[in-house]
């Protein structure tokens, strides 16, 4: 996981998260946009049918 | 302009060179000041931790209890202040390397370094008190205490409406200055052996602060046993709601400011006595780490963590839980987390966050404030995911091949051993208290009500009874 070849931070001089250099980070930040909508979509329908059921 | 002399070139050249380590040294003035302002601001920071705290566990008890939920609390901070600084710091600097207390490569461990620097009293002194040749110890000490006093705090609201006053101080020094200071004296030091041998990354503490204390908090809780009313006959538990559920959220709130200030002096900052460079910023472990590090991966923590508790329960007290589990299931790996990532993992936390506190519930534990889960059963769940997405990072600083690389095993060794540094005290303590008949207080008075006979005050005169005399 770490992204530079040798296992000291003496080499690195730039990113130095998990994955950098690779496509995981978007992959990430995809799947997190994806939970927020997907929450989102989840909060509305339970809001809306628990609202039903005080309609008169 | 007449043409320079040589003399009149050497004389320009010794004032550039005299400038120029004036500037230097300037620098290094500036850098020591720096370090010793930022460490102190982090002070005041935890202590809105401390009032998080304070009013999240007041809010969470009875009207009958809120003054004393809140009494033993500001107590807790008071006594481990001055009990971290009789004996709590010279544990954290005389024990990495484990007992009996041998120095480390470091060179800032062991018992001989700890007689030196740690004492309050002999040639040690000079270091635990004001001395115009050392801006660093009564800083770094106080961020310390201040650590010291948020273990206490994590307890504190687990055990209310029941415990005795001075049981509860007790139980409070010895997890505040002994339990996690034994813990991060392991985890969290150059020399410490869980680091050096095993590679255990826990940069914000999740284990070596909040494990420790949520389980501890767990020891406690089986002896001291569940509050009159809150499980049937059956085994099935009610729910015994505090009074001020506001006052919990925003009490839950000032936890998360108070966290910045925390996680602020997890920082190794240039110019103090242990700094590791001259220059930047570093980890407790001498690994990089940047305050935008911090920035983006805590706020994008409370975010997840928010996001998943309301997904779960819609319950603003778990939804604010759910922020501290954010930050706390990612603590391990703030400095080297990428943001959305930091999100996903805090997400999942508030997601398990309220199932983990009624499987716990459903085992007969009552704990009040759900701080067991939050704090244990999450702290622990962040370290091992740090094993999982950390492995073959350089846990310390140095060359590759001469330090450890954090790694699955070597996390989930840091865990157990974090586990058993707060469940083994917590237990055993609290069991020897309530053999002495100090840990619960009796019957008559939990009904009544703590603040009957605890405290001479009424914390709403308009709606309660008489207060204590």
């Amino acid at each position: 996981m770490f992204p530079y070849e040798e296992a000291s931070w003496s080499v690195v001089d730039g990113p130095m998260y998990m994955l950098a250099n690779t496509s995981a980070p978007g992959v990430f930040t995809l799947i997190a946009a994806i939970i927020c909508v997907v929450v989102l979509i989840a909060g509305q329908r339970t809001e809306t049918e628990k609202a039903k059921r005080f309609d008169k | 302009m007449g043409v320079k002399t040589v003399e009149d070139q050497i004389a320009e050249l010794v004032a550039q060179v005299a400038a120029l380590e004036a500037a230097s040294g300037g620098g290094s003035v500036t850098n020591t000041m720096f370090a010793e302002t930022f460490y102190y601001l982090t002070i005041p920071l935890m202590i809105i931790i401390h009032a998080g705290f304070l009013a999240y566990e007041m809010g969470a008890s009875r009207l009958k209890n809120v003054l004393s939920s809140g009494v033993k609390n500001i107590l807790a901070f008071a006594f481990m202040i001055p009990t971290f600084y009789f004996f709590g710091w010279w544990v954290y600097w005389g024990f990495p390397t484990g007992i009996p207390g041998a120095p480390g490569p470091a060179g800032i461990s062991g018992i001989e370094y700890a007689n030196a620097i740690a004492w309050g009293w002999g040639e040690s002194a000079q270091y635990m008190g004001p001395n115009i040749a050392d801006n660093a110890s009564g800083v770094f000490f106080g961020a310390f205490a201040l650590f010291a006093a948020t273990t206490a705090s994590i307890m504190s609201g687990a055990v209310i409406e029941r415990i005795q006053t001075v049981g509860f101080i007790i139980l409070a020094v010895v997890l505040g200055s002994f339990a996690w200071v034994v813990a991060a004296a392991w985890g969290w030091h150059a020399d410490g052996w869980l680091v050096t041998k095993w590679g255990v990354h826990d940069f914000g503490a999740a284990g070596l602060v909040h494990a420790v204390a949520g389980f501890f908090a767990l020891g406690v809780l089986i002896n001291l046993g569940p509050r009159i009313g809150k499980f049937n006959a059956d085994g099935t538990a009610n729910h015994i709601a505090g009074h001020n559920m506001p006052l919990t959220v925003v009490g839950l709130m000032l936890i998360i400011v108070g966290f910045w200030g925390f996680l602020m002096a997890c920082v190794i900052v240039p110019g103090e006595g242990w700094s590791w460079f001259g220059d930047k910023f570093s980890t407790i472990y001498g690994t990089p780490i940047t305050l935008s590090a911090l920035s983006f991966n805590i706020l994008m923590a409370v975010a997840g963590g928010i996001i998943g508790a309301w997904l779960m329960t819609r319950d603003p007290f778990w939804m604010m839980s759910g922020a501290l589990a954010g930050i706390i299931s990612t603590a391990s790996g703030l400095d080297i987390y990428f943001p959305a990532l930091t999100f996903i993992i805090a997400f999942s936390a508030g997601l398990i966050l309220k199932m983990c506190a009624d499987w716990l519930e459903n085992r007969g534990i009552d704990d009040a404030v759900g701080a067991v889960t939050v704090h244990g059963t999450i702290g622990l769940y962040g370290v091992i995911m740090l094993g999982i997405w950390g492995s073959g990072f350089p846990a310390l600083q140095g060359a590759a091949g001469e330090v450890p690389t954090i790694n699955f095993i070597g996390q989930v060794v840091g865990a157990i051993v974090f586990f058993l540094c707060g469940f083994v005290p917590g237990y055993v303590v609290s069991y020897i208290l309530k053999m002495f008949d100090m840990l619960r207080v009796r019957e008559g008075a939990e009904l009544a009500g703590m603040d009957a006979v605890k405290v001479p005050a009424d914390g709403y005169p308009e709606w309660s009874g008489t207060p204590a005399e």
